[in-house]
């Protein structure tokens, strides 16, 4: 929708929040990707952690995905949400001093302490809700703040003029609070397969409510931004938009399928999953036919990375589909096609989103160093490794279900992975570099540099059916 | 208006997700474990409770899951499938969604306590290839020394399936009434037959199939051609324990007890090895093999026969040829039986079978070895007390005697 009314000027946009949160998202970034990168040399020389109780396996995996999700994506999305809610609205966020607050809290209260307990042996077993019940209270509490926060800004001026990213913050924040608690808290008191039933929920809620709602709200919002058109289809937005939130919650049996779960909640998942490979069939249509004219390789980064995690998210939301039916989910779960995944989902759809999202609203910045060449780096580096790693451990998931049928003694399904667990290792080599360039291409550099590379790129062509909001060249303005 | 139009939609969506597949099976699997379950399921010690957190906390349930699906080929390689009423005390549950190593929910008995710490503390001393991580925190600086979270997390890993196995068969049989659904394929398959399936666990007194017998006698026939991959086999997976060399002296057995057996010192028969790799030998750390082919495990046998030396044996004074029946008729008969097969009356009150000196020779040194020492890790103790030293060189002749003997004949 248009809305005339409001003035083309963006208001005030915090770009020290935005700073703040892109920096810590990228420290956490290199934190947990050395946790994976350690965890994952545990394959290949098992004695690696020589004995040091924080260097084992189980415990790096812990402070691993933690940080990825929370770490990386948390902050990420929230330096985002600084940027894309007062031009999304036209109205500031709550507040500066909450936004301190809530880095403070996420950064301080949330992650350092929670990597430093998991490392130390306070935690919880729980896929994606590793951090102890303590730690919980304070995530809680920062989502709560972030409510308050972001939402009230996009509330000021009626649905009919929230633009389809706004729809995704907002379902994105009210919904994870709302699957926070149930999947991290309630298995803790629900015993033995009616907890699994929960954390089966929450293994996809979290993916599904949390991480895809934000990253969408990133590409439905760096993608008109940076082409200056519209999204092809608003009509097709919002059926994307509704169906999404129908439908990702209902998927979380489908990691327990021939469990002792009842059968009818197992088959009603497996529907829901692939109808969802469906819903995601209609939101790339809408996003691809949004980036025609781009070029199949986008000039400008941040696009290109938008436009990348987005044929990652067609990919992996379709291989969920599949992995999901009871006869290929017979053969593939426990085994690695799962760990590569939730790596093309979170490393190759959420990152790629994120971090487009990162270079896009760091272009916009003033006064903050940007150096292209490093970012364009980053992505060549990401992209061949995420697909290195996601199609390995694809083959080597077939590979150990198949071994696990023939009734071949155990240790053969470890054998024959050696050789996908050494590619996965040399596939973090890229991952790693990528997102150091990444750190390094929003760090160094001349300040504004930024700003340079947008009038570069952009497409002259003036389009108005587009609020002008949406595409702001003002640089920084706090 | 739309706002609110928006938001029920919304939240009614995700209210719908959790009480479809979170609240509503939360009550079916209640109502289906209070039917199934045995009335007094049996706890935890307060030792294993602490080990659940041992567990938790050092991720094992990352590698390890604990839920045995619904499908033939967890079945076959774990045993029954999960029920509901398993998991009664897992707060939170521990099911796992990756298996690097394997499934732990029938770990029960499955292996024996030095086993686990010497597995623990350091993996590859026990299980060549394998690439689980060393918890050597949980020990006092070696696998025979471990601190109590090393007990705890063992006694935790041994009520893995004990509930339902302590239930027996009227447990399953409880549990299939409870279950009530005679026509459901599904869930009739949750009362798969062995309960156990662990192809490790040992078996005192376990048939040996006859074809693995027939496999075991005609490798003997082709035995050149089964040596190298007998060879390699057993560098795999006998000589973390047994040594290179066979003298059981591997990495893995400093802290096992009793040690891993001596293969030079000993001849044994196709039977007695059929039947130590396809049951384990039960109250040791020797596990059974039943995952392998019986191909292999044959192959692995004749490696082990090629191990055993001969060596000249002085022979025996002529004045004590008499004295070694005299001494065994009074003192071995009770354990290792009148014809020397390890069925005396006392065997099966033991915690490990007496020697069956019919299917297994120790050499002359061996015997005396064991006669004079005992056999650390077993109810057979040193005997120098008792006897004197022609009395005990006189019965380790004795015992050599009875290898090989026919069936039901004494020497």
């Amino acid at each position: 929708m248009v809305d005339r009314a409001v003035p083309a000027a963006v208001p005030e946009v915090h770009t020290t929040l935005v700073h703040a949160h892109g920096i810590a998202a990228l420290v956490a970034l290199l934190v947990s990707v050395t946790f994976g990168v350690v965890a994952s040399l545990q394959f290949l020389y098992p004695d690696f952690s020589g004995g040091v109780p924080w260097l084992s396996w189980g415990r790096l995996r812990y402070a691993h995905t933690q940080g990825i999700m929370l770490g990386w994506l948390g902050n990420a999305f929230f330096a985002f949400l600084y940027h894309a809610v007062p031009v999304l609205s036209g109205r500031r966020v709550t507040s500066l001093r909450l936004g301190r607050w809530l880095f403070a809290l996420w950064n301080f209260a949330v992650m350092a302490p929670g990597w430093v307990l998991v490392l130390s042996g306070v935690s919880q077993p729980l896929e994606w809700a590793e951090f102890p019940l303590m730690i919980d209270g304070v995530v809680v509490t920062a989502l709560v703040l972030s409510a308050v926060q972001f939402l009230p800004p996009l509330f000021t001026r009626g649905l009919d003029y929230l633009y389809v990213s706004s729809w995704y913050i907002i379902g994105g924040l009210v919904f994870t609070l709302l699957a926070y608690p149930m999947g991290n808290i309630v298995p803790e008191f629900v015993a033995g397969a009616s907890g699994a039933a929960f954390s089966g929920l929450w293994i996809h809620d979290a993916v599904g409510l949390f991480v895809t709602p934000l990253a969408l709200a990133i590409v439905y919002f760096v993608i008109p931004a940076a082409t200056r058109r519209p999204i092809y289809s608003h009509f097709l937005s919002m059926l994307g938009f509704w169906l999404l939130f129908f439908l990702y919650p209902l998927n979380g049996t489908h990691h327990y399928v021939f469990s002792v779960i009842p059968m009818s909640a197992q088959i009603g998942a497996i529907a829901a999953s692939t109808l969802l490979g469906v819903d995601v069939v209609i939101v790339v249509a809408n996003l691809l036919m949004s980036l025609k004219g781009a070029g199949l390789i986008p000039r400008d980064v941040g696009l290109r990375f938008v436009a990348a995690g987005t044929v990652f998210y067609l990919i992996v939301s379709l291989q969920g589909s599949i992995q999901a039916q009871m006869a290929v989910n017979a053969t593939v779960h426990f085994t690695d096609f799962v760990v590569g995944h939730s790596h093309l989902a979170m490393l190759g759809f959420a990152s790629f989103a994120a971090a487009g999202g990162l270079v896009h609203v760091w272009q916009r910045i003033g006064w903050v160093r940007y150096n292209a060449r490093l970012v364009d780096h980053a992505f060549w580096l990401l992209a061949f490794g995420v697909t290195m790693m996601a199609v390995d451990l694809t083959i080597a998931g077939v590979v150990q279900g198949r071994l696990w049928q023939s009734g071949a003694p155990w240790l053969e399904s470890v054998q024959a992975s050696r050789p996908y667990w050494m590619v996965r290792t040399l596939a973090a080599v890229p991952v790693a570099g990528g997102f150091i360039a990444l750190l390094a291409g929003l760090t160094t550099g001349p300040r504004g540099g930024g700003l340079a590379t947008v009038e570069d790129s952009v497409d002259a062509e003036p389009v108005d059916e587009i609020s002008p909001r949406l595409a702001p060249l003002a640089g920084g303005s706090s | 208006m739309a706002y609110l139009v928006a938001s029920v939609g919304g939240v009614l969506f995700f209210v719908m997700s959790v009480t479809l597949l979170g609240i509503w099976p939360k009550r079916v699997l209640e109502a289906q474990s209070a039917a199934m379950s045995p009335e007094n399921a049996l706890g935890m010690s307060e030792s294993a409770r602490r080990g659940r957190v041992v567990y938790s906390r050092e991720g094992c349930a990352y590698c390890h899951t604990q839920q045995v699906r619904y499908l033939h080929a967890d079945m076959s390689r774990f045993g029954a499938p999960t029920l509901a009423w398993e998991g009664h005390l897992d707060y939170p549950h521990l099911w796992g969604t990756r298996r690097i190593g394997p499934d732990l929910s029938r770990a029960t008995g499955s292996r024996s306590e030095d086993w686990h710490f010497t597995h623990l503390y350091s993996p590859r001393t026990v299980v060549t290839g394998s690439v689980m991580p060393p918890y050597p925190w949980l020990f006092d600086g070696a696998a025979a020394r471990p601190r109590q979270d090393a007990r705890d997390l063992v006694a935790y890993l041994e009520t893995l399936g004990r509930a339902r196995e302590i239930a027996g068969p009227e447990g399953e049989s409880h549990a299939r009434e409870g279950c009530n659904c005679p026509d459901d394929e599904m869930a009739q398959m949750a009362f798969h037959e062995p309960l156990n399936a662990h192809p490790a666990r040992t078996r005192r007194d376990g048939i040996v199939p006859a074809e693995l017998m027939a496999t075991f006698r005609s490798a003997r026939a082709g035995i050149n051609d089964s040596l190298p991959r007998g060879r390699r086999l057993y560098t795999d997976h006998c000589a973390s324990c047994h040594g290179s060399g066979g003298a059981g002296d591997g990495p893995g057995a400093a802290s096992l007890r009793p040690r891993p057996a001596n293969l030079v010192e000993h001849e044994y028969s196709d039977a007695r090895l059929a039947e130590a790799m396809w049951n384990g030998v039960a109250g040791s750390s020797m596990p059974a093999w039943r995952d392998h082919a019986p191909n292999d495990l044959a192959a692995i046998g004749a490696v082990v026969k090629a191990f055993s030396v001969t060596r000249p044996i002085p022979p025996l004074p002529e004045s004590l040829v008499e004295a070694g029946a005299r001494v065994y008729g009074s003192n071995c008969v009770q354990c290792h039986g009148p014809q020397g097969d390890g069925r005396g009356p006392a065997a099966a009150e033991l915690t490990m079978a007496p020697t069956n000196f019919r299917e297994q020779r120790p050499s002359l040194d061996e015997s005396l070895r064991a006669l004079r020492n005992g056999v650390d890790g077993t109810p057979m103790a040193p005997w120098t007390s008792r006897l004197d030293a022609a009395e005990i060189l006189a019965v380790a002749h004795y015992v050599r005697g009875f290898f090989g003997a026919a069936p039901g004949s004494g020497r």
